[in-house]
């Protein structure tokens, strides 16, 4: 049973009527400003820490450190970058989400956020820890984690730009 | 600069402005970064166990060359709207504040750095060290806000 549109739009109304959307919405455009800048550098707190993942996993720094060590302190940045740019752009939304729902970006950035979250889970769950039994599948698959996240900030950045 | 074959182009272009934006973001996260990362190893918050001569080595070709994307994106941004980008309050603060972090890391690089016992493999860091770190960490904070900060607020009125 899919979602239906119309529905949907009518939650997405009574949303954006809300007594905490308003008030977000209709406060200083200088919060919307700020709600940027923390979800900007939540996706740079998210990302970096992978790509000093993505150079230890294929062997071009830290060589001497055991990976598990090397990942635990990166691991738990990358995730509270995660959980403050989840954070931040749920606010983004609510400030808006009937303008969010209607542009086709904003799909397309869903669609690669989900597929990115899936994918971040089978990194750090199942792949990386077994690194050492499938060094080659642990490689692809912190390859695809970064172009999956790329994605996700290309989309992000083609909302403001599509009706 | 507006009126160069390539700001005319990105202005006009419906999708060339966000794809340079996209890659700007894309390229600071990878240099501020890892530059950021580097900074928390050097205050003693991240990584305790790597040597900070290590981390910081191995880790500054990936920095520079993410910088060159940033650079290099940020410039034929600006070539799109620099008329916008000049009369906004933020601009100078920001390139105040990346010559300041450009200063910072230069001075790191080729003079705290290099005194002996600058950079032990284990244990607490001399406070020159760990305030460069601090500096640094900062100084990129800033100029991050600063930027962000031009399209939300384009006149000094």
């Amino acid at each position: 049973m899919g979602l239906n549109p119309v529905s949907l739009s009518h939650v997405l109304y009574a949303i954006q009527k809300s007594h905490f959307a308003h008030r977000l919405a209709e406060s200083n455009h200088m919060l919307v400003a700020c709600l940027q800048i923390v979800h900007v550098f939540g996706f740079i707190f998210l990302l970096s820490p992978l790509l000093l993942i993505v150079l230890r996993v294929f062997g071009l720094i830290l060589r001497d450190q055991p990976l598990q060590e090397v990942l635990r302190q990166p691991r738990t940045v990358s995730l509270t970058g995660l959980a403050v740019t989840l954070a931040s752009g749920l606010m983004m939304f609510l400030t808006a989400p009937l303008h969010y729902y209607n542009n086709w970006a904003f799909d397309v950035k869903m669609l690669l956020l989900l597929a990115s979250l899936v994918i971040y889970a089978a990194l750090f769950v199942e792949i990386i820890p077994r690194q050492s039994a499938h060094p080659r599948l642990a490689k692809v698959a912190v390859v695809v984690a970064v172009v999956s996240w790329l994605s996700v900030c290309m989309a992000a950045r083609a909302i403001g730009f599509v009706a | 600069m507006e009126a160069t074959r390539v700001g005319s182009a990105i202005a006009e272009g419906r999708y060339a402005f966000p794809i340079i934006e996209g890659i700007h973001l894309i390229g600071l996260a990878g240099a501020v970064g890892l530059l950021m990362l580097i900074d928390l190893r050097l205050m003693g918050l991240f990584l305790t166990q790597v040597p900070p001569r290590q981390l910081h080595r191995q880790l500054l070709p990936y920095v520079l060359g993410g910088f060159g994307l940033v650079i290099l994106a940020g410039v034929v941004l600006l070539s799109s709207e620099a008329t916008t980008v000049f009369a906004s309050p933020p601009w100078p603060f920001k390139m105040a504040f990346i010559v300041l972090g450009g200063a910072n890391a230069l001075y790191f690089e080729f003079v705290s750095s290099r005194r002996p016992d600058a950079l032990p493999s284990t244990g607490r860091l001399p406070v020159s060290v760990r305030g460069a770190g601090a500096a640094s960490f900062v100084l990129w904070i800033l100029v991050i806000v600063c930027g962000r900060l031009i399209p939300y607020i384009t006149t000094w009125g």
